[in-house]
């Protein structure tokens, strides 16, 4: 993966550049990335292939002698502005004194390093997917009988006293504290925290799994106990998939009963315990998108706050619709189909959430399905409206995540462009430490390119984008919104209302906005109301 | 749920000290924000015969 890495910043020329072992699902993916088949399949599992395109010969040639140099010279591949201890414990004794470890190494390896820190009193951050279940859950009853705080594993993303662990953005500090099982989730409703001017002193993500019966909610209930000891701390955003039922009751019953704090409970959806929105009581405010979220922590902390909040993150459903008008009107009657292409997996998530409802008539897929949407049958081959997260395993086996690495959402905007059924191509763009260095600018040229073969067919296609991100974020947030806007894209403030804009213009404004906005974004006088 | 509430409030409220393990890139990214790091040069324990795996986890 780093030789790979290495290779794509060769050149501008270098357009992919994959060394991987060849399993079947990387010859799967390099044949879908448009290498030959009758080449591909003659290397059999103990075989490394070298796949390279590019532009041009010269870019070729420059490409082909980095493989040679960095395979016989693999020392060049660390980076040398840093040292490396040779094992954990020898990075201990370097830094006396530490208080967190950031694992992010193959799931199967977790369990046993983990015992080890734990028994040393070690916080962890584990990134690392895959871990076995019934792992995760030794490793997180071990934790907490030991007084050890886990977040994942499966956690891209945290924010402890400001600072960004893994995948995260650039926050300022302030009176709110988070606790996710959603990654990207966690970096929308802090980006847009910040943006609204109200900052994140906490964010702690503890996995995907950890609301699930299995795990029971162990970590999310002891960061709750956290959250709450913090004085500085004035409100709690519990942002989550829909947790089991169990889990759910115990999340409220700890803030109803021992929680000090406003809480806003946003569970993507909705939950399934007492009603699906609005006040559970006067502790807690129940929101069902991540948008929605924001407005509510905004509103606890005054209307001053929510003033911001709305003027950054909100939208009229007259203003979308007038905003929206000239897109529908440019497509085609055969153009019937949204083609949504995520990196995020909370976005995917909540876009299923959000068109499902939306578009309940309409047949929508995913290689990722929640309720009622249709398993697709080939990820790499969209069919009707698809929403794809292209950060699950089968595109991520061998190769970076898209966050990352956007090769392989490249590919697919061209490949999308060309299907004449297509009208709307929606995509999110994760700005932040650990990302990937300028993801609006990797996308733009196919994003030109899908719009000139629509074109040259006698089509329109609408990109509708939205970028997750803050000001400070090292890649440029008002650039990268700016370069999507040159590039005739329409960006949203958020992905709740990027994909309701998607089915907007699918639907040539004929949809009724009344039920999603007052679900998935909802003003804050129907909490008062309630 | 654990015996003991986790504390956590000491490594909350002092300077982070960060041991990574695995992508690279978090390290950079951690370096970033002046946050003390270090970075270990992780790889896999070799894959052992399960009878030798079996043998070696009596012994140690």
């Amino acid at each position: 993966m780093k030789i790979s890495d290495r290779l794509r910043r060769v050149s501008d020329g270098i357009l992919e550049a994959s060394i991987v072992m060849a399993t079947e699902t990387n010859k799967g993916i390099l044949i879908r990335l448009g290498f030959s088949p009758s080449t591909i399949e003659q290397a059999s599992e103990s075989d490394m292939l070298i796949a390279i395109r590019a532009k041009d010969e010269a870019s070729l040639v420059l490409a082909t002698a980095k493989v040679d140099n960095l395979l016989e010279s693999p020392a060049q591949l660390t980076t040398g502005d840093q040292e490396k201890a040779s094992d954990i414990d020898a990075a201990l004794r370097t830094m006396p004194g530490t208080n967190l470890v950031m694992l992010s190494i193959p799931g199967e390896h977790v369990k046993d390093i983990s015992h080890k820190l734990i028994e040393r009193g070690i916080h962890q951050l584990i990134f690392s997917d895959h871990v076995p279940v019934e792992d995760e859950l030794e490793i997180k009853e071990m934790a907490a009988a030991k007084g050890v705080l886990i977040l994942g594993p499966g956690a891209g993303t945290s924010i402890i006293n400001g600072k960004g662990i893994g995948f995260s953005n650039a926050i300022s500090t302030g009176p709110v504290g988070v606790v996710a099982a959603a990654g990207t989730g966690l970096q929308e409703v802090t980006s847009l925290l910040d943006q609204s001017g109200i900052g994140v002193k906490h964010g702690l993500g503890v996995g995907g799994n950890d609301p699930k019966d299995k795990i029971g909610g162990i970590m999310m209930l002891e960061c709750m106990k956290i959250l709450e000891k913090d004085d500085d701390i004035k409100v709690i955003a519990i942002v989550s998939k829909p947790p089991s039922p169990a889990v759910e009751q115990k999340i409220i019953d700890y803030a109803v009963s021992s929680g000090a704090k406003k809480y806003v409970l946003a569970l993507i959806g909705g939950g399934s315990v007492g009603g699906s929105r609005k006040q559970v009581s006067n502790m807690i405010i129940r929101v069902n998108s991540l948008a929605s979220s924001v407005l509510a922590v905004a509103k606890v902390l005054g209307d001053e706050h929510l003033h911001r909040a709305l003027s950054r993150t909100y939208m009229q459903p007259e203003a979308l619709v007038n905003l929206l008008q000239k897109e529908w009107g440019r497509l085609q009657s055969s153009q019937r189909f949204i083609r949504a292409l995520y990196t995020g997996g909370t976005f995917t998530y909540e876009a299923q959430v959000i068109l499902g409802e939306i578009m309940k008539d309409e047949p929508i897929c995913s290689n990722a399905p929640i309720q009622r949407i249709k398993q697709l049958q080939d990820s790499f081959k969209s069919q009707e409206h698809s929403v794809i997260d292209l950060g699950e395993e089968e595109f991520t086996k061998g190769r970076p995540h898209p966050m990352i690495d956007p090769t392989i959402r490249k590919f697919r905007i061209l490949e999308e462009a060309k299907d004449p059924e297509v009208g709307v191509l929606l995509l999110d763009f994760v700005l932040g430490y650990g990302a990937n260095p300028d993801p609006v600018g990797a996308a733009l040229d196919e994003i030109k390119q899908a719009k000139e073969t629509a074109e040259r067919n006698g089509r329109y296609m609408s990109i509708v984008a939205h970028v997750c991100g803050t000001k400070n974020d090292i890649q440029g947030y008002d650039q990268s919104i700016a370069k999507l806007g040159s590039a005739g894209c329409i960006v949203m403030p958020t992905n709740a209302l990027a994909a309701v804009a998607s089915a907007v213009v699918i639907s040539r404004g004929k949809i009724d906005l009344t039920h999603p906005y007052s679900k998935y974004l909802e003003l804050p006088h129907d909490w008062i109301e309630a | 749920m654990g015996e003991k509430s986790i504390d956590a409030a000491a490594m909350l409220s002092s300077e982070l000290k960060v041991v990574n393990v695995g992508l690279e890139i978090f390290y950079h990214a951690l370096k970033l924000q002046n946050i003390k790091v270090v970075d270990v040069n992780w790889n896999p324990p070799p894959k052992l015969e399960k009878d030798t795996q079996d043998l070696l986890d009596k012994m140690l």
